[in-house]
Order: structure tokens, then C-alpha cells, then sequence
């Protein structure tokens, strides 16, 4: 077995004295419990959002497209924008799984369960987006390729359009297969202490008949390791093939080279923000201070600094070579950017997501549990703004005579509030009927970065570099 | 579908059953299995369980896709219903290269799912006999297989390997079909004769 | 524990005097056989400028980690960060040799390098205002002496608070967070050089009007990539000379992992980039990838993906391989030549054109930079104790399991 020590300039992970029954007591609380009045409120209002967006979506299937305020130029608007950033958001979830496994990101435990939840959900909502664009919704299908009675007549494999329908329906399977295989053993822990028949015999068919048999557990770690490794080329593919949408177009400010890598780190940007929007309100509702503290936050917010920068350095390449090119269009496409008739959309995206975020450069701010909230709401509400700066390019094209203007119809305002309401639909029941943190995961790393533990490395720490590397060594 | 008799011990600390396994092995009994909360690394190491193939099958699982992708998309395109896209070549590699992609991903994580639920025989609705129900909390479980004759000295030896409790179960060794909230309802009549644990 | 300096064997210096001697001897014939016509010289100038921004980009990666592993809080790299902070600390001379290379190309005027330096070749109109004072001499020899100022300060800094460290116990804690602000520092010079102006100013205006806002990035990955496997290179030579007693094969493994993982975040970058522009098909930026892909360098073209793609993927992709000294050895070769011929076809056909040699000359240029970095990276670790002590992680990377 190997040692369980870490340095002493680490921040405990799992704050008070946990061991590891108080771990499963802690998070499978909310689970055994009843709801809260605010939990079936949040619910109720939830719901009603998706009733109205239900209602919307509806209305336009009803009476066609037209509804919405599409014109000749802009003929994607809301609906593209809402996908885009739908999918965006949901890039943090693997990302925090993934991509911080091979960073060895030991914060990663407390808040990937949720992150992962959001993801799947957020892509659930994206997804609404380009099916209900289609106008006949009903022949949906004839995106998929299989052999039909249509005469031989297939899809486009050429088109980005269809790369995202193969993008995204692998990345949410995989998503969803690789939260549910780390929620497995989870549900065997709440089985186990199920007193409820219903609840026993649930999460006995969801728990798959986990028992945590050694064997099990290493093929487990295995099956985690590699959807891992599969995830992270995975996860940047996704947002590569959104960004393929308007970059493998020739129209002045879609097409750029930079798209696919910025598009992904503008997306992490906005996952994270919207992780720290959830669980900044879960953890005080479930009461999990001590598993989602201050310095998983802080983690957090500085992968916001991180990739907010990115973000930023890649919006200024952009406006950058556009005039570098010299090529009027391009020029001319940035210009409107940013003091066209949509310069607020502009001004808007530049302060919320380059600007604002530099003020997590100080400690005080990251750690500060209101500010980041807030901050939370402002980078997701300035990554709304980059898609929409983007997409309203569209406003002027090469013909005066079909310049327009767009603003949304309240079916497109509503169909964008009813994902809000799917999203916190699914967001609220997964508070209530799973656990919310990973249980086995946190259990993993508790001796090495639980508070309680880490006052018990003292004699490690102060033993003598040189003793203790021959004595581990000798180990070897 | 096999009823047998356990002696089992639970431990209440990892590094004690680290020993524990040690020793149990070293005495010469095989264990049948070792039930812990969370995964342990190197445990699989103590147990002398080979490392598991699993990513070779994903690996395999991975190029079928990319086969499959890149076999369809040109056969359609080159010969079943060759067209025109935006001048592009009717095999248009670098536009085939993302759905490729993402049948690689997707082929081998289904397929490697399923390969690991077989192998764990694991599945909604499957039931298996829970030694001690906090096993999957914070107790550790290692059971040996047992006979009438030897029950009471495999359980004798498990009370020096610093077990916290220790007894002998018997139990169905496989998997069944069944509610978790009947009891063990592969065979009624054996219920009698499993004891109760804590 | 005896945390000697490392023990570099006399055999290092003695190639790599050799190798300098060679390229040496090479720069000099070519200087007397070349630099007569113009022709020539710019194949005498562009071999010059890909390896001096070659090797000097590739030590910056090393920078890069030791920065980046540093804000992520990541204790692996401990074991042997005296490598990357020997690389880091070289930074400058190779620095001065970039800055050198290109004041001579700025003051003479050399328009086969650098056609935007002839008057006119941009034309003046409304639309090019931007661009006439980026690639003006001023602009060009100013950022590019910032830059190399900042990485040379910024790799001697962060070598020196490690090596500070080492020497004081009770202080480790707060040169450890003042390391942390110095690796922030780093990041942010890296995003207004590497990751921005210049690669466009060294690199991308050779094809003074083709523009691609990903070239940045692309040129990053490619470095990075070999930076680390450079790394990787030393680690195991001093090791095997019985250095770094405790680098074990999960610290191999885990660089083993970053050439694999960055080897695929360069094929992405690298396909992202062409597939946009063979897609869009306009011919303004298809011009770059023509002499490329179907031209003199069509060779260049596809040999770079196999070195720097197809091979580290393959070999790279199994856990074994990464744990095995010698896979890695020869991985992280062909990644370093690879992505040499990478930059190799970034520059050769804006110069030299369709007339391109990989003779006497460039091998003779190859062999003086290697013979440098050999020379003043040994020089450097000689002087290094190879444990830094006192580094807060120092325990956990003993322990580090992969």
C-alpha cells in the first residue's frame, strides 16, 4: 500500500473531522431525507419553465419557423446562439473528469459528480436547439444514415452540420456512460442503507448489482482510465466541430483558423462558470461546505482566469489579423463588431468575458464566495454575448439592400426559457435522488487530503528529506 | 448457480487489510474475494490479480469504428451515391476525418462499457449476496470459501489477521435475477442458515 | 540522500564540442561559398533563422511546464525540475543568438526572408495601416528584443529562486509562492509573445501575406511538444549516468504522457488549421498549403504528419511503452527531428522556394545548435544539485505514482 501523505502547503480537501462513514452519511443525506420547501419550489418553478417552453416549442412546430424573427440575412438567431452556448456549458463536466485526471487535479473529486450532471443535462438542452429548428420535426430522422426507401438518397457527410449530429449524440453516450459507470458503486452505498423497499429495490436496479469486489474495482478504475483518455480528445472535438459550423463557411468574421481551439476554451470558460453557479447554491442547500470548499471554488475560478485569457488573447487575434489581412471584408466584419449596430453585444462579451475575469488575479476575489457567484452569472451571460456577436455577423452581408436588424420573437425568448426550465428540472432531481458528490472518490483521496488525516502527516513533514527518502526507497 | 459457505472478516482500515491479504495468502488459503467502498490501488497487486486487458479490447472496439466510418462514408459517397459537395473530391478525407472521430470514441466506449459489465456480470436487476451491507460504506470484506470441516478454523485464523468481526455465511456465490428488497430469494429455504451480520 | 551536482560524463561536452566545431565550420564554409549571391544567401539565412528559432522555442516549452505545473500545484515534476530549469536557463543565449540572426536580417534588408522589408510589397492603402506598423523594422526588432529579454530574465529567475530554495529551509515556503507569482508572470508574457506577436513576426511573415490567426498556436504546439520530449531526453541520459536517484519510471510515465497527449493537441491544431483551409478553398490562404502539400515540399508535407502524428500515437498510445526508457528515447527523437522537418516546412518555402537542399550545410547548422544546447544545458546542470531541497512537493514526488 502506498503511503498517503501530501504536502503541507495543500489545502485539505474534505474539510472536519470525516472519516469514512461520516463521508457517506454526509452526502447520502439529502437523498434519505424529504425535500426541502425550496427544493419543491425551485422544482415547481422549474417546471413551469418547461411548460412554457413546452408551449413555445409548440407554437412554432404549429405554425412553422416563421414565428420566429428570422429574416433574410440572419437566419440563424437565438436558436443557434442558445445551442451553441448550451454546449458550451457543457464542456466542464468532462473536462473536470478528464482532463484534470491527467493534471492530477486531486479538486477535481468534489465536483465532478455535479459538473458531469450539468453536462449531460446542458447537452440535453442543446440538443433541443437544431432538432426544433428543423421546422418539420418530424423528419428528424433523415439526418441519420442508414439504408431508407427515400431512393438512395443520404446525408451529407461533408456538411459541419452533420458532424455535429455525430459530435454530439457520442459526446453526450459517452458522457452519460462514463457518469453512470462512476455512479454504480454509488448507488450500492445508498442501496445498502436503503430502509425503504421503493428505495431498496430503486437503487438496487440502478446500483447494476455492484457488490465492490476487488476484481470489480480494478477493472473499474481501468474502464475510468481509459473513457478518460477517450473523453479529452472527445471533449475537444465537440466544440471544434460547433466552431466548424461558421468556420468552414467564407463569411468575414466566421472564417478564421483560430475558431476550433478558442471555441473549446471559451466553452470550458463557460462550464466552469455555470459548476460554480450550481454548486455555489448546492452546497449550501445540501450542506456539503466541507466537500465543496473554498478552495475547490478557487481552483475553479482560477481555470476561469486561465481560460477566460485564452479567450481573450484569441478575440484580440482575431480582430488583430482581421485588419492584418487586409482584406476589406474581414475588416469591415470587425468593425461592425465592434461599433456596428450591435457594438453593445460586443462591448458586452469583451467585458464580461476578458475584462471582468482579470479581477480573479486577486486572492480575496477568488476566494470570495458572493463575488464569484456573481462573477459566475457574468462570464455565462458574457459567453452568451460571444455566440450572438458572432452569429449577428450575419446583419450585414455583401447586398444593402438586405441588411437587417434582429431582435427575437417571444416564442425564441420562450423556447430559451424553457431549456432553462429542462435543465433545472433534471438539475433539481439529480440533487435529490443522487448523490451529488462522489462518494467512492472522495473516500479515495480522504486519507491523503482529509483534514482530520493531514494533521497526522505532521511527523512526516518534519522528518528529514534525506531519511525519508532512503526510507522510502527502502519500501520500494 | 452455487450455494456455498463462506468464512468472511471485515476489517475497518485498509492498511490492516493490506496485511490481512498478505498474510492470508501467505498461510496458503485462497481467498475468494476481498468487497471494499472504494477502489485501493495496488490491492489488486496484493491479491496476484493479473492486470486487466480491458483497453486492448477498447483499443479493438476503437478501430472498428474508425473502419466503419470510414468504410461507409466512402463507400456512399464513392460508389452507392457519388455527388458533387462544394467541388470536393468524392473521397473528401480531411471532411470524413471528425465523424470518424467520433465513431472511434463512441464504438469503443459502448463496447467497452458492455465488455465490462459482462466481465463484472453486472447488469439492472442482477443481485448479489452483500457479505456485510457496510462493505459499500466503509468496512472492508474478505471471504474464503469453506467447508463444513474447515469453517471453524479459516474463521479461527481470520480472528488473528486483526478483523474486526468475523463469521461464516452461507451464500450464493454467483449472481441472480431479483428485488433487492426481498431477502436472499434465490433458494427460501437457505435464508435460515444465514446469519445474520451486522 | 546525497544531493551531489550532476555528474554530466566528460563524453557530453566532448560531442557536443565536436558538434559545434562542425557547425562552426559549416556556418563559415557557407558564409565564404554562400553569402556571394543572393540566391544562396537566403538559403545560408533560412537555415540559420529555423534552427535558431527552433531550439530557442523549445527551450521556452521548457519554461512553460515549469510554470504551468507550477500553478496547477502539480508535485511530479519535482523529482527533476533541474532539468527544465537548466533548459529554462539557457533561454537567453539562444535568445541573443535569435535577436542577432534577425538584426542582421532587419539591417540588411534581406527581402528573400523578409519580403515585407521591401517598400512597397505591402501596398499603402486604408487597409494596411496596422499592418505597416507591425511589420515595421522598429515594431519588428523592439518586440522581438522584449521578448527575449522577458523569457532570458524570466528562465533565469525561475532556475534562481529554486536553486534559492535548496539553501534556505525556513524561507522554502515563501520562495515557494513567490516561484508561484514569478511561473503567473511567465504566462502572461507568454500570451502576449509565444502564443501571439511572434510567431507572426518571426515566422508567419515569411509569407508576408498569408494569414492564419491559429499560426500562433500551431507553432506552440509543435515546440511544446518537442520541449518535453527534449526533457525527456535529458532526464534519462543523467539518469542512466546515475543522476536523479529519484526520477522512477512513473515520473518517465508521466512525460511519457505529455508527448502523447501534446503530440495529439499538435495533430489537432494541425488539422484544424489545414482542414478550415481546404475546406473554405480560398485561394488566398490555400497558396500556403499548395507549395506545401503538392509542390517541392509535398515530401516535407506528409513525413511530417508520420513523425510527428502517426508514430508517437501508435508506439506512445500503450502504458508499457511510456514506462520503457528505450521507446521513450526513440520516441522523443523522432518527435525532436519531426518537428525540426515542421519547421523546416514553415520556413523553407517563403525563402528558398522550390529550390530547397537538405545538404552539408543544414546538417552542419543542426549539429552546431545541438552541439550548443548539449554544451551549455551539461554546463548548467554541473552546476545544479540535482534534488532541489527543500521544495514543499519534494515528498510527494518521491512517492508519486503515475
Amino acid at each position: 500500500m502506498h503511503l498517503k501523505y501530501e504536502s503541507y502547503v495543500r489545502e485539505a480537501l474534505v474539510d472536519g473531522k470525516k472519516d469514512y462513514h461520516q463521508v457517506t452519511e454526509d452526502i447520502c443525506a439529502p437523498i434519505e431525507n424529504k425535500p426541502t420547501k425550496l427544493w419543491r419550489l425551485g422544482f415547481l418553478i422549474s417546471l413551469s419553465l418547461l411548460g412554457f417552453g413546452v408551449f413555445s416549442i409548440a407554437w412554432e412546430v404549429w405554425l412553422g419557423t416563421g414565428v420566429w424573427n428570422l429574416n433574410r440575412t440572419i437566419g440563424w438567431g437565438w436558436d443557434i446562439t442558445n445551442f451553441v452556448w448550451w454546449v458550451g456549458i457543457g464542456h466542464a463536466g468532462t473536462l473536470i473528469s478528464a482532463i484534470l485526471l491527467l493534471f492530477r487535479q486531486g479538486w477535481r473529486t468534489g465536483v465532478n459528480r455535479a459538473a458531469e450532471a450539468m453536462t449531460i443535462f446542458a447537452v440535453m438542452c442543446a440538443g433541443q436547439f437544431p432538432i426544433w429548428h428543423m421546422g418539420r420535426v418530424w423528419d428528424a430522422f433523415f439526418v441519420l444514415p442508414y439504408g431508407n426507401s427515400r431512393g438512395p438518397l443520404w446525408p451529407n457527410f461533408v456538411s459541419p452540420l452533420l458532424w455535429d449530429v455525430f459530435a454530439i449524440s457520442t459526446y453526450f453516450t459517452v458522457s452519460l456512460l462514463f457518469w453512470y459507470a462512476g455512479l454504480i458503486p454509488d448507488f450500492a452505498t445508498i442501496r445498502d442503507r436503503a430502509k425503504t423497499k421503493f428505495r431498496k429495490n430503486a437503487y438496487g436496479i440502478a446500483s447494476f448489482g455492484w457488490a465492490g469486489s476487488a476484481k470489480h474495482w480494478q477493472r473499474h478504475e481501468y474502464l475510468s482510465l481509459v473513457l478518460a483518455g477517450l473523453s479529452t480528445p472527445l471533449v475537444l472535438s465537440v466544440h471544434t466541430i460547433v466552431s466548424f459550423d461558421f468556420a468552414t463557411s467564407v463569411i468575414p468574421g466566421w472564417h478564421t483558423t483560430i475558431f476550433p481551439p478558442y471555441f473549446v476554451a471559451g466553452a470550458v470558460f463557460s462550464g466552469f462558470a455555470m459548476v460554480q453557479t450550481l454548486l455555489i447554491i448546492t452546497r449550501k442547500v445540501l450542506n456539503l461546505q466541507d466537500y465543496i470548499t473554498i478552495g475547490h471554488l478557487e481552483a475553479m475560478n482560477k481555470v476561469i482566469l486561465v481560460t477566460g485569457s485564452i479567450v481573450g488573447v484569441a478575440y484580440i487575434t482575431e480582430l488583430f489579423i482581421a485588419y492584418y489581412s487586409g482584406v476589406l471584408w474581414e475588416q469591415e466584419a470587425f468593425r461592425l463588431r465592434v461599433m456596428g449596430p450591435y457594438w453593445w453585444a460586443y462591448w458586452a462579451m469583451m467585458t464580461c468575458n476578458v475584462v471582468s475575469p482579470q479581477l480573479f488575479w486577486f486572492k480575496t476575489l477568488r476566494r470570495n464566495i458572493w463575488f464569484t457567484f456573481f462573477m459566475s452569472i457574468i462570464v455565462n451571460i458574457g459567453m452568451w454575448f460571444e455566440r450572438f456577436v458572432i452569429i449577428m455577423s450575419l446583419h450585414r452581408d455583401y447586398l444593402p439592400s438586405s441588411w437587417s436588424y434582429y431582435t427575437p420573437s417571444w416564442p425564441e425568448i420562450g423556447f430559451y426559457l424553457g431549456s432553462f426550465g429542462l435543465f433545472f428540472t433534471c438539475y433539481f432531481l439529480f440533487a435529490k435522488y443522487f448523490p451529488v458528490i462522489a462518494i467512492a472518490e472522495i473516500k479515495f483521496i480522504l486519507k491523503t487530503s482529509g483534514d482530520k488525516y493531514k494533521e497526522e502527516m505532521t511527523p512526516i513533514d518534519e522528518q528529514s528529506e534525506e531519511s525519508f527518502i532512503e526510507e522510502q526507497a527502502h519500501h520500494h | 448457480m452455487a450455494i456455498k459457505k463462506f468464512a468472511t472478516a471485515t476489517y475497518s482500515d485498509e492498511a490492516v487489510l493490506f496485511d490481512a491479504v498478505k498474510k492470508t495468502r501467505g498461510e496458503g488459503y485462497k481467498i475468494h474475494d476481498v468487497y471494499t467502498p472504494f477502489a485501493i490501488h495496488g490491492l489488486d497487486e496484493a491479491l496476484g490479480y493479473k492486470v486487466s486487458d480491458l483497453h486492448v479490447a477498447g483499443f479493438i472496439y476503437g478501430l472498428t469504428g474508425t473502419c466503419t466510418a470510414l468504410g461507409f462514408m466512402g463507400a456512399i459517397f464513392t460508389t452507392w451515391w457519388p455527388q458533387n459537395f462544394g467541388g470536393k473530391p468524392h473521397f473528401p478525407l480531411p471532411a470524413f476525418i471528425p465523424i470518424t472521430f467520433e465513431l472511434t470514441v463512441l464504438f469503443a466506449a459502448v463496447g467497452m462499457v458492455l465488455t465490462f459489465c459482462y466481465l463484472c456480470q453486472i447488469m439492472p436487476g442482477v443481485k448479489k449476496h452483500i457479505f456485510n451491507p457496510r462493505q459499500t460504506d466503509d468496512k472492508f470484506v474478505m471471504a474464503i470459501e469453506v467447508n463444513d470441516s474447515n469453517a471453524g478454523a479459516v474463521e479461527g485464523f481470520m480472528k488473528t489477521t486483526g478483523a474486526e468481526h468475523t463469521d461464516v455465511q452461507v451464500a450464493e456465490a454467483d449472481w441472480w435475477y431479483g428485488l433487492w428488497s426481498n431477502k436472499e430469494d434465490y433458494e427460501e429455504s437457505n435464508n435460515t442458515q444465514t446469519q445474520e451480520v451486522i | 540522500m546525497t544531493n551531489q551536482n550532476f555528474n554530466i560524463p566528460a563524453k557530453a561536452k566532448t560531442v557536443s564540442l565536436v558538434l559545434m566545431v562542425i557547425g562552426a565550420l559549416a556556418i563559415i564554409a557557407g558564409g565564404i561559398t554562400m553569402l556571394g549571391s543572393d540566391h544562396t544567401a537566403t538559403r545560408f539565412w533560412a537555415s540559420l533563422l529555423q534552427n535558431s528559432v527552433f531550439f530557442l522555442l523549445i527551450c521556452v516549452a521548457s519554461l512553460f511546464i515549469l510554470s504551468a505545473t507550477s500553478l496547477a500545484q502539480a508535485a511530479w515534476i519535482v523529482a527533476f525540475r533541474r532539468i527544465p530549469e537548466a533548459i529554462g536557463s539557457i533561454v537567453w543565449i539562444l535568445g541573443v543568438i535569435v535577436f542577432a540572426i534577425l538584426l542582421i536580417l532587419i539591417l540588411t534588408d534581406n527581402t528573400h526572408i523578409y519580403p515585407w522589408l521591401e517598400e512597397g510589397h505591402i501596398p499603402h492603402n486604408g487597409r494596411n495601416g496596422l499592418k505597416h506598423f507591425f511589420l515595421s523594422r522598429g515594431f519588428f526588432l523592439f518586440w522581438s528584443a522584449f521578448t527575449v529579454a522577458a523569457w532570458g530574465w524570466l528562465g533565469h529567475k525561475i532556475s534562481d529562486i529554486s536553486l534559492k530554495m535548496g539553501k534556505d529551509k525556513e524561507g522554502s515556503v515563501k520562495l515557494f509562492w513567490k516561484n508561484f507569482n514569478y511561473s503567473a508572470a511567465f504566462l502572461f508574457v507568454f500570451a502576449i509573445t509565444l502564443a501571439s506577436t511572434i510567431p507572426w513576426l518571426w515566422l508567419m511573415s515569411i509569407d508576408a501575406h498569408w494569414f492564419s490567426t491559429m499560426f500562433s498556436w500551431y507553432t506552440f504546439a509543435s515546440s511544446f511538444v518537442s520541449g518535453m520530449s527534449m526533457i525527456m531526453l535529458w532526464m534519462l541520459y543523467t539518469k542512466r549516468h546515475g543522476n536523479l536517484e529519484l526520477v522512477t519510471d512513473e515520473h518517465v510515465h508521466d512525460v511519457g504522457k505529455f508527448m502523447f497527449a501534446f503530440t495529439i493537441f499538435w495533430t489537432y491544431l494541425w488539422f484544424s488549421q489545414f482542414m478550415l483551409i481546404w475546406y473554405a478553398n480560398i485561394p488566398e490562404e490555400t497558396v500556403y498549403f499548395k507549395i506545401r502539400m503538392h509542390g517541392p515540399y509535398s515530401f516535407f508535407f506528409w513525413i511530417n504528419l508520420v513523425l510527428n502524428f502517426v508514430t508517437p500515437l501508435l508506439i506512445l498510445m500503450s502504458a508499457p511503452a511510456k514506462r520503457n526508457y528505450f521507446v521513450v528515447s526513440v520516441v522523443a527523437i523522432i518527435i525532436l527531428f519531426g518537428h525540426w522537418i515542421d519547421f523546416y516546412q514553415i520556413v523553407m518555402p517563403g525563402t528558398v522556394g522550390a529550390d530547397w537542399h537538405l545538404s552539408w550545410y543544414e546538417i552542419g547548422v543542426v549539429c552546431g545548435f545541438v552541439g550548443l544546447v548539449i554544451f551549455l544545458v551539461s554546463n548548467k546542470l554541473s552546476k545544479l544539485p540535482q534534488i532541489p531541497e527543500n521544495h514543499p512537493y519534494l515528498k510527494e514526488t518521491v512517492i508519486h505514482v503515475s
